[in-house]
């Protein structure tokens, strides 16, 4: 893996012909909105032909930067430099706009919705005074990349999201710019069609030979970059080649299966540790495997019995980040560090519910018994579009349940049938017991709902938000007081009571809502993607918070989710493709399914990346994918598959693979479940 | 428990529902200074720019006068055409040249005096002038030709007096304005200005606030909450009323009654207990509104559209009895063709409630009906 970036410029003829000089160079930036420092002090350089990621959660300063970097924001200080050219005025800005692309943040927002996929590149290509003669050729391979030849004329508010972000790509790309700066091209957009995209962005930035600097909130993303700079709060906590970074991390993660009790010893010792069922996963400080288990093994006590049995792998960039991001919290003391488990940390003046309290009664005394919802063959047409096709699960109180599928599969639709915003076409959905067709007022304060977007008021303070709900909810102003209290506790939010909600940054926003969507002790929580654009530590805590609530207030919790990572967290996953339910297990029983008929999963690594893809499809692995720079395949028999990777390699003129074997993720089981439906679905169409 | 206090208490949380939303609604407008800028304008500035303005009498209006008489009766005519109402200016018998100062607008009307006029007036014979008036704006053109018409008559009569010395019966008309004695412009057109204002506030606000809620997705929150229809909406008009009748208040007791002098006949509590009325009448107007449009845009455009026919049908900038049958009939849905009743009862009248409560009650019967319609229609517009 090191070294890759230089050799992929070293090939390109462009690199050669040209001076050597980086393509962006930016040195100790800042820039400032009123009061807020978006951008403090960045330096970096995107050498060319890399693809460079600038990763962190919303108001980390990337769009800023990158704003900067194309030239439509001005600078408070240091120097910004594109093709050598410093940015310091309009004109100067005006001069490099020709040779880069800009794509703006948001699902299709470049885009013109009521024009068509082909009237919406011939527009872009207009503006940039692209001839006919070129257009024509550039258009079509570029379609033909994107795999959007067939929908020429399909308007572009039709296109699912995956799709919007790849025809603003294509306009980004028509006038061939040399520099792309693409903010967030991913967010929003569900795991098969983001791991579509960047396949995509990889073929275009070899065949183009484009250099690119992309942003991202997902850090699971990080892999796919040449070099990524992890931003936070306006500044860059760590730069360098990703493997570099985890490298010289000294960092060790620790999968721990040992008693609950001695895993939750773990808690005490070590900053980063997560727990599922009978299993912890502890991030440990150590420069080499040996010192990292010894290190587990002393902080578990040498009484275990049976012996812990402890697996040591190395960090991921997300440990990293989470490990940078909770140095800087102890630095400042302002803010108390996270529990050891990334709970909210509980406050001194945080005392439990009362039990007098409503709602705090035992989920028995329902008329639901344990079924906390119970959707049975819900089902919603809008016209003659049905979004949600007879659906059906049920959660149980004190169960955490994660609702997953791509953009459009029906999950945001299925909740507001649940929690009684639309009412369902067909089938029934009960909540609390209650039938939510005819949901009275008594059964609507059972329920807790935290929606897609940001859906407090954002020109109210924190407390007024807090407030506000509990005086929607009917509580007294005493009550409302202590409940306004406890959610300041719960949601860390100390200092912040007289802010304004839209002032806070992305992971207390988040926090706060769930506050307020707490604050009458709902017994069924209904969570719409609660947690995007919100730091891996703000994601941490707000999980910490959630497996409470479920653990032990017995709270059922249906959320959705487009971190694969958090959907391995759930007590249980139900997958919808195109509004129906297509799978409902617990997420070991679905990696387990996935493994029992499709074998385990091997990490490649060859280089370059692109032709080792071609070269192991064109060798019986059809649906091997790209990965970072890495090739996933799926394999019964691991060291038969070996072989026949090898064979097909040297078949290519490429030199033989490192192959290792890697456990199965969630985002490994919902691309191949979403990828087989897919196919499954073209076939059915085409009989 | 009994019954009584079991109800007592649901009522007590369902007002502290509602009241915990009137009050949102209250601290979010005063945080938009937007908004705050317009109401404090529409309710002061705009009220005074009223008073000055709409001048419904002629004032200075550019006469061209061509005298081809000469003659002391044509001197004597020029005279009489005088200020403030004319601003008589000898012009070149020039028709081309004329024409040009009426098209550009120099010129309001051009008087021909011809050559034998003395003559025939002195003779007792009929005599001709002629009047050109720049009538695009027709009713601005009217009242030149009417003043004028007026001007030429008395000289006529004065002149037959004075050759006949025969006395002829007369009639003196002795006109007393009641409720205005001294016919002061600036009452009836910063009532008039204030009733269009009220309007515009009690429709937009409470309309504007809606749609916020829907375009940034925070009445989901309050969809899924305990909270029935008629509370969220009857919130938002309560609130958006109450604005409304503090500017209401400040308009016409500072503005109009303090610094204008237009007086207040009638009881202040039955004049803003009916003007909180009206405005939550057209608050649930714009609710309604609300419920249509999709965005801030969209609202705008909506109230502008009702806005528009609502006054201009309203009787309080021309006659209702004046206009055809059927847009009568739809005046009747106006709500504020009853409130401009009501106010001009109660301010300039001195009316009491006895003599305003048919259109008072017709008013809270249509704004019933509106509360109806809106909170019908908010569920419904989520299906």
């Amino acid at each position: 893996m090191p070294g890759t970036d230089t050799s992929v410029a070293a090939v390109r003829p462009a690199a050669v012909s040209t001076i050597n000089a980086p393509v962006v160079a930016l040195a100790g930036i800042g820039k400032r909105y009123g009061r807020m420092l978006a951008v403090d002090d960045v330096s970096l350089k995107v050498e060319r032909g890399q693809l460079y990621g600038l990763i962190g959660a919303d108001g980390a300063g990337k769009s800023s930067l990158m704003k900067m970097v194309a030239g439509v924001l001005a600078h408070d200080c240091g120097t910004v430099e594109v093709f050598g050219v410093r940015i310091d005025s309009e004109r100067a800005a005006e001069r490099v706009k020709a040779r880069l692309g800009f794509m703006p943040q948001g699902l299709g927002l470049n885009l013109y919705p009521e024009l068509s996929v082909e009237e919406n590149i011939d527009f872009f290509a207009r503006l940039r005074q692209v001839s006919a003669a070129e257009l024509a050729p550039r258009k079509q391979q570029l379609l033909e990349m994107t795999r959007l030849a067939a929908f020429r004329t399909r308007a572009a508010k039709n296109l699912s999201g995956g799709m919007k972000q790849k025809l603003g790509l294509v306009c980004t790309l028509i006038h061939a710019p040399e520099l792309i700066v693409l903010d967030e091209p991913t967010t929003g957009v569900d795991p098969v069609s983001r791991r579509d995209f960047w396949a995509i962005l990889a073929q275009l930035i070899d065949a183009q030979r484009l250099t690119a600097l992309v942003s991202t909130a997902y850090l699971d993303e990080a892999s796919r970059f040449d070099r990524l700079a992890l931003m936070h709060v306006g500044r860059v906590l760590a730069e360098g080649e990703p493997a570099e970074l985890v490298a010289a991390a000294g960092l060790r993660v620790a999968q721990v299966q040992a008693e609950p009790a001695a895993l939750a010893q773990l808690a005490a010792h070590f900053a980063q540790t997560e727990q599922t069922a009978g299993a912890g996963r502890v991030v440990v400080t150590a420069d080499d495997d040996e010192s990292a288990a010894a290190a587990v093994r002393a902080a578990l006590g040498s009484d275990q019995h049976p012996v812990p049995k402890i697996v040591i792998t190395p960090p991921d960039l997300e440990d990293l980040f989470v490990a940078r991001l909770q140095a800087l919290d102890g630095a400042a003391t302002t803010r108390p560090a996270p529990d050891a488990d990334g709970r909210f940390k509980p406050n001194r003046n945080q005392r439990p519910a009362p039990a007098s309290e409503r709602g705090s009664a035992p989920p028995s005394e329902y008329n639901g018994g344990t079924h906390a919802i119970d959707a049975q063959s819900l089902t919603r047409d809008f016209g003659g579009f049905r979004a949600v096709d007879r659906a059906s699960f049920i959660v149980r109180y004190g169960e955490i349940f994660g609702l997953l599928g791509a953009n459009g599969a029906g999950k945001t639709t299925a909740i507001k049938m649940l929690t009684g915003i639309l009412p369902p076409s067909a089938g029934i959905g009960r909540v609390a017991g209650a039938d939510m067709r005819q949901a009275g007022q008594a059964i609507k304060e059972r329920i807790g709902y935290m929606s897609q977007a940001f859906s407090l008021y954002t020109d109210l303070t924190v407390m007024e938000n807090l407030l506000l709900f509990a005086g929607v909810y009917g509580l007294t102003r005493e009550q409302a007081r202590s409940r306004a209290q406890w959610a300041v506790a719960l949601g860390d939010l100390h200092g912040h009571e007289r802010e304004p909600a839209g002032r806070l940054p992305m992971g207390l926003r988040q926090r706060l809502a769930l506050g307020c969507a707490l604050l009458h002790q709902p017994r069924v929580l209904f969570l719409d993607e609660p947690t995007s654009g919100v730091d891996p530590i703000g994601r941490r805590r707000f999980w910490g918070a959630l497996r409470r609530l479920a653990r032990e207030q017995g709270v059922a919790i249906l959320l959705t989710t487009h971190y694969m990572a958090e959907a391995d967290l759930c007590d249980r996953i139900a997958l919808m493709f195109a509004g129906r339910v297509v799978a409902d297990a617990t997420p070991a029983q679905l990696k387990a399914e996935l493994t029992a008929e499709r074998g385990q999963l091997l990490e490649v690594s060859a280089e370059p990346p692109l032709a080792a893809l071609a070269a192991l499809r064109a060798g019986g692995f059809a649906e091997a994918v790209l990965h970072g720079r890495r090739l996933h395949v799926l394999a019964h028999d691991a060291a038969e598959a070996g072989t026949r990777i090898d064979t097909a390699l040297a078949a290519a003129g490429l030199a033989a693979a490192r192959i290792t074997s890697q456990t199965l993720t969630m985002e490994d089981v919902f691309i191949h479940r979403v990828l087989a439906l897919e196919a499954a679905a073209l076939a059915r169409a085409a009989a | 428990m009994s019954g009584l206090s079991r109800f007592a208490r649901g009522a007590g949380r369902w007002l502290r529902q509602v009241a915990a939303l009137v009050g949102k609604e209250w601290r979010q407008l005063l945080r938009d200074t937007a908004l705050v800028g317009f109401v404090v304008f529409i309710f002061t500035l705009d009220i005074l720019i009223a008073a000055g303005a709409p001048e419904l009498d002629l004032r200075s209006a550019p006469i061209g006068l061509i005298d081809r008489d000469g003659s002391v009766a044509s001197r004597e005519l020029a005279g009489r055409l005088r200020a403030p109402y004319f601003d008589v200016r000898a012009v070149a018998d020039d028709e081309a040249q004329v024409a040009r100062q009426l098209e550009r607008g120099q010129l309001r009307a051009v008087l021909t005096i011809p050559h034998d006029f003395e003559r025939a007036f002195v003779r007792g014979e009929t005599a001709q002038v002629q009047l050109v008036v720049e009538a695009a704006d027709s009713n601005l053109g009217y009242l030149v030709a009417s003043y004028t018409e007026r001007i030429l008559a008395t000289l006529a009569a004065e002149y037959s007096l004075a050759r006949t010395a025969v006395v002829l019966p007369e009639v003196q008309l002795q006109a007393r304005y009641r409720f205005n004695p001294a016919l002061t412009e600036a009452w009836y057109a910063t009532i008039s200005e204030l009733l269009t204002m009220i309007t515009v506030a009690s429709i937009l606000l409470p309309a504007a606030a809606m749609v916020r809620e829907k375009e940034r997705g925070t009445i989901e929150q309050l969809l899924v909450s305990p909270l029935s229809p008629l509370q969220i909406v009857l919130a938002k008009v309560v609130a958006m009323a109450g604005v409304v009748l503090v500017g209401s208040t400040v308009a016409v007791g500072l503005v109009m009654h303090g610094l204008l002098g237009v007086p207040f006949a009638g009881s202040p509590l039955l004049f803003f207990s009916l003007v909180a009325l009206y405005a939550m009448t057209a608050s649930g107007l714009g609710v309604v509104a609300a419920t249509f449009a999709r965005s801030s845009g969209q609202v705008g455009l909506i109230v502008l559209l009702l806005v528009m026919p609502i006054t201009m049908l309203s009787g309080t900038w021309n006659l209702r009895e004046s206009m055809p049958g059927w847009l009568q009939v739809a005046i009747d849905l106006s709500p504020l063709r009853y409130f401009v009743d009501i106010t001009y009862g109660v301010l300039l009248k001195g009316a009491d409630l006895a003599a305003v409560a048919k259109p008072a009650a017709l008013m809270v019967m249509l704004g019933l009906a509106f509360l109806a319609l809106g909170t019908a229609r908010f569920r419904r517009q989520f299906r």
